[in-house]
Parts: C-alpha cells; sequence; structure tokens
C-alpha cells in the first residue's frame, strides 16, 4: 500500500518536473516573438523610456502606419521582390527536381551512374566556397543586381532531385507502361502519369525551397545592390540601420517580415515538422 | 506499339534531353565556380583592376603561387583579423555544439516521453525559431540585448542584480576568458537553432523499439540506466549525425554576427565567412578572400569526410 502510493507520489514529481521544463522551455522559445510584437505597439518614446515597460501602455498601430507610409519603403514592391524570387525558385526547383528524379529513377542510360554522383556532390559543396566566382560570372552574364541573379543559380536542388527519385522509385512500373502502350510520349508519362503521384514530396520541397528562398540573406546581399531590388531580409537590415534612433520601428518592421513565414508554418507545421527530421533542411 | 528497340531509342533520347542541359547548366555554376575559386586563390586578384583576357587573370591580376596562404601566417592587418576569425569560428562551433546537445537531447527525452498530444504541441512550438528569417532573429536579440531599454537587463534589474555594461559592445568583458559579445551571439543561436536537433532526436527516439525498453525494464534496470544503456547506444548514428551538422552550420555562421555586432567589438565575433564576405566584396581582394575560402573548404570537407566514415553504421534493430 505504501509501496504504491510511493510510485505514484514519484510519479507525479516526475510528471510535474516534466511540464515544469517544458514549460520553461516553451516560455523562453516563445518570449521573443511576444517581446517583438509587443514592442511594435508601443509608441517612439515609450520604447526607449528607462525603466522599460513590457506591455505598451496603450497599444498603438502608428508604427506600421508610418512604415506603410514611408514613401522610401513602398512594401508591395520589396514583398513582390521577395515573393518572385521564392515562387520562381519553388517553381524551378519542382520542375528539374520532379523531371530529373524520375529520370534517375526509372531510366537506363549511359553515364547514368557518373551523373548521379556529379549531382550529388552539390550537397558536399559549401556554398561560401563557390560565392566569389559565382558573383563573378554573373558580372559577365550582366545579372548583378537583378532579381533573375538571386534564381538563375539555384536552378538545380540535389537535395530535391535525391528525395524525388526515392519516392518515384515507388511508384508502380505497371503505371509507366500503361502509358506507353496508350502511346503516350515519354514527357506526357512524366506529365500526367508520374507528377500527380508526387503532390506530397512537391509540396514538402516546395515549402522548404520557399523558407530558404524567403530568409536567405548572404546570397543577396552579395547580388543586389539598387534599393529597389532588396528582398525583405534586405530592406530589414537597411531600415534598421537607417532608423537606429527608432527601435519601434525596427520592431514593427521585423513583424511584417516574420508574419508571412510564421503563418506559412501554422498551416503546414505537421509537414514541415515531419519531414525536418528526415530531410536535410538546414 | 511500336517495336522495344525504337521504344528503348526513344527513352534514351528522352533521358538525355533532360540531361543534357542539367549537366551544362552544373559545369557553368559549380564545377567553373570550384575550378575558379582554386584558381584564384593563387592569385593577387581584384575584379576593380584590369587583368588578363582569361577571367581578367594575369596583368595586373598577377599569379602569386601560394603567397596568399603563406600571408595567412604574417603578421599584417588582414593576416591577424583572419587568423583571430578562425579561432572565433572555433570557439564558436565548440561552444555551441554541447550546450546545443545539453539542451536538446534531455528535451526530446522529456517530450517523447509526453502525452501524444502534447508532444505534437511542444514539438511545433520548439521548432518555430528555425523557420524565422535569421535577419529578423538578430533584431530581435539585438532589441532584447540593449543595455538600456532592453528586456534582458530590465530582467536582471527586476530580480535586484546588476547588469553587464553592454551586452555586444564591451570589448572589456570576459565570461571565463569568453568574449560576453560571443556568449551572447551563442544564446540567440542556440535559441534560433535548437528546434532542428530536437525533431531529429524525438524523431529517431520514436524509432527505438519498444521492446528493448521492455527486456531491460524486465531485466530490473531503473530510468538512469535505461538511458545509459540502452537510448544512448541506440542513439549513437543519430547523435554522430546531429554532431556533424550542427559543427557544419556553426563554421559557416554569418548573419546574426553580421547582423548582431559586425563582428566586433575589436573583431571578437568575426567568423570566417564574415571575414571571407568582407574582403571579398567590400575590399574586393577577392584572391585572397579565395584562399581563405579554401581554407573553410577544407575544415567542413574534413567534418564531412568524418560523418561519411562514422555513418555507414552497422546497427541494425
Amino acid at each position: 500500500m505504501t509501496t504504491q502510493s510511493q510510485t505514484n507520489f514519484s510519479h507525479l514529481i516526475g510528471a510535474v518536473l516534466r511540464y515544469t521544463v517544458l514549460g520553461i522551455g516553451l516560455s523562453v522559445t516563445l518570449l521573443p516573438f511576444v517581446y517583438v510584437i509587443l514592442s511594435s505597439l508601443k509608441t517612439p518614446s515609450e520604447i526607449i523610456q528607462i525603466p522599460p515597460t513590457f506591455f505598451p501602455k496603450v497599444p498603438t498601430w502608428q508604427n506600421f502606419t508610418t512604415i506603410f507610409n514611408d514613401p522610401k519603403v513602398p512594401l508591395g514592391l520589396f514583398f513582390f521582390n521577395s515573393s518572385f524570387v521564392a515562387m520562381a525558385r519553388v517553381g524551378v526547383t519542382l520542375f528539374t527536381s520532379s523531371l530529373a528524379g524520375y529520370i534517375f529513377a526509372r531510366y537506363e542510360f549511359g553515364g547514368k551512374g557518373v551523373m548521379f554522383a556529379v549531382i550529388m556532390a552539390q550537397i558536399m559543396i559549401p556554398f561560401q566556397m563557390i560565392m566569389i566566382p559565382l558573383y563573378l560570372i554573373l558580372v559577365k552574364l550582366q545579372l548583378i543586381d537583378t532579381l533573375w541573379g538571386l534564381i538563375i543559380p539555384a536552378m538545380i536542388d540535389a537535395f530535391g532531385i535525391f528525395m524525388m527519385r526515392q519516392f518515384i522509385e515507388g511508384i508502380p512500373r505497371e503505371l509507366i507502361d500503361a502509358g506507353r502502350i496508350d502511346g503516350a510520349s515519354e514527357f506526357q508519362i512524366y506529365r500526367s502519369l508520374i507528377l500527380p503521384q508526387l503532390s506530397a514530396p512537391l509540396a514538402t520541397l516546395g515549402i522548404f525551397t520557399f523558407m530558404a528562398t524567403w530568409n536567405d540573406y548572404l546570397w543577396p546581399l552579395i547580388v543586389i545592390t539598387t534599393h529597389e531590388r532588396r528582398t525583405l531580409p534586405l530592406l530589414l537590415t537597411w531600415y534598421s540601420s537607417s532608423h537606429g534612433s527608432r527601435p519601434s520601428l525596427t520592431m514593427a518592421a521585423s513583424v511584417i517580415v516574420l508574419l508571412p513565414i510564421i503563418l506559412i508554418y501554422i498551416l503546414f507545421q505537421r509537414q514541415i515538422v515531419a519531414n525536418a527530421a528526415t530531410s536535410g533542411f538546414k | 506499339m511500336a517495336s522495344p528497340g525504337s521504344l528503348r531509342r526513344s527513352q534514351r533520347r528522352f533521358a538525355f534531353s533532360v540531361m543534357t542541359p542539367i549537366m551544362i547548366y552544373l559545369m557553368i555554376f559549380s564545377l567553373l565556380p570550384m575550378i575558379w575559386a582554386v584558381i584564384l586563390g593563387f592569385f593577387d586578384y581584384s575584379p576593380a583592376r584590369v587583368g588578363g583576357t582569361i577571367f581578367g587573370l594575369g596583368e595586373s591580376n598577377p599569379f602569386v603561387g601560394i603567397r596568399n596562404y603563406l600571408d595567412m601566417f604574417n603578421d599584417s592587418q588582414p593576416a591577424t583579423v583572419f587568423r583571430k576569425s578562425v579561432s572565433n569560428t572555433f570557439l564558436f562551433t565548440f561552444l555551441i555544439l554541447p550546450l546545443n546537445l545539453a539542451i536538446t537531447l534531455p528535451l526530446a527525452i522529456i517530450i517523447e516521453r509526453s502525452h501524444a498530444r502534447v508532444k505534437g504541441f511542444f514539438r511545433a512550438v520548439y521548432f518555430l525559431p528555425t523557420v524565422t528569417s535569421a535577419v529578423a532573429v538578430a533584431l530581435i536579440w539585438g532589441a532584447i540585448y540593449n543595455p538600456q531599454a532592453g528586456l534582458l537587463n530590465s530582467m536582471i534589474r527586476t530580480i535586484g542584480m546588476t547588469p553587464p555594461k553592454a551586452w555586444l559592445s564591451d570589448p572589456q568583458a570576459f565570461v571565463m576568458g569568453i568574449p560576453l559579445a560571443m556568449i551572447a551571439l551563442i544564446v540567440a543561436h542556440l535559441w534560433q537553432d535548437f528546434g532542428y536537433n530536437l525533431v531529429i532526436f524525438i524523431a529517431a527516439l520514436q524509432g527505438i523499439p519498444q521492446n528493448l525498453r521492455d527486456a531491460a525494464m524486465v531485466d530490473g534496470a531503473n530510468e538512469q540506466q535505461m538511458f545509459w544503456y540502452v537510448t544512448l547506444p541506440l542513439l549513437q548514428p543519430t547523435l554522430l549525425f546531429v554532431c556533424v551538422m550542427t559543427i557544419l552550420s556553426s563554421l559557416q555562421m554569418f548573419i546574426l554576427a553580421q547582423v548582431m555586432t559586425a563582428g566586433g567589438p575589436r573583431e571578437q565575433t568575426t567568423t570566417m565567412l564574415m571575414s571571407i564576405y568582407s574582403n571579398a566584396f567590400r575590399y574586393q581582394n577577392m584572391g585572397w578572400a579565395a584562399a581563405m575560402s579554401m581554407v573553410l573548404f577544407g575544415i567542413i570537407m574534413l567534418f564531412t569526410i568524418l560523418q561519411f566514415r562514422f555513418l555507414r553504421s552497422d546497427w541494425e534493430y
């Protein structure tokens, strides 16, 4: 009887401890998000006041309206820049990855093994090693300071090809044979028989490509020089350094940049978290 | 229906029509830059000068052999900064790795044991920082560390302690010999990054078959023994993978340091990638920067090879 209640008691202690740790982790994780949102709702004078407040005394949208009405910050344009680059990279990556993945999964031809090895070697090449010559190549191609300069060097994703090949190998060959008997061309088989089967892995690859592109900073920093062509992360650093004396504006700008990605995360959270462990996303 | 021969021919034609442009593309945007990077490292090259006909090499961008590499050891200012950035990068990496593991592994074990519904919730929240823009993270943490109006110092004052003068810009501030600014960056980095390893550990823990635990339980193992003799050995391949991935990403640390400290104070937080970036694109000293990038590449390659050697594990369960 005593041992019974003792084990119950130690179970209870264990549970309390576990949830305390989880709760602390939760508040540490969420606190910076809460802090940036609350700070973005403070007046410019409240955010620098000493001692500082945590909750805004009178929440105000004025930082957001200041940014929205700033003629030097046409937000629509910067959202377009970021979205255009992200969408283009998603579209191209999904197309090349599925097509090449299909070829590697279902076709036999000379040099296949070598070609696959060449593509997989891309995973091992760190971007920092090739970024200087890549910049010089873009200068030659006159793609510096264009949005295309952010898209064209990223059209082949080795990991995407690998992922698609793995998936397509699981699709029964009979499906392809049936298409051939019906007289479909090879591209038609890819287009109307293979592609529709790939919606799940394509969605995963698409989400990861989108997020990586949306948050990309180093390469845009190198390529883009004109203010109007900046992507959102570039806009954010420029904005914070040119409004250093008004941190409430920087906080509001951060919220504006964070919101879309957080929305996407909330929508696709299951898929993102489940696949992060198996894919090489980082 | 077409004859088998012509069918095979049309298939091969399709495969080649897809693979040829991809291979040409990789030659231009991957193979060429790799070779070019190696070559650049042997030249005193700046795009600002007029050079020879091939890639602007030669003439006023002369071949200097291994001088760029030898210069890394001399007393000039760029070389000193570079060496500082190498030691900073290693310090970052080998502080981040154990701290990250100390957070993620226990947390993963706790989450894995929780109720299914709670599990999904905590996992999702903990993963959130990893998907957010690193630039925004840097700005938010910069505000948190603000010496006057920042959240951290006001919390420290609330519990009646004296906060440091400045978290990110005091060159005299050290904790156990580590610059305070670096510690501040590491905390921000851990906050953004820990969800990734956490999710990997949770997935690995879920993959451990229950019957192994039951067997240990029948043998009378307690919680601690269970961890050291069952869980940890089975996690070994995952642990190795996580270690290497964490090392590789820490070696390439850039955004947080660039935005939060710009490498300061007194180059105490300048990383290798920052050093390469500013030499190549700010000072236009690309030959020198390319040589530095080869050093970073060598270090990264070393860890990548280590991973491939050890990850071919024979674990079977």
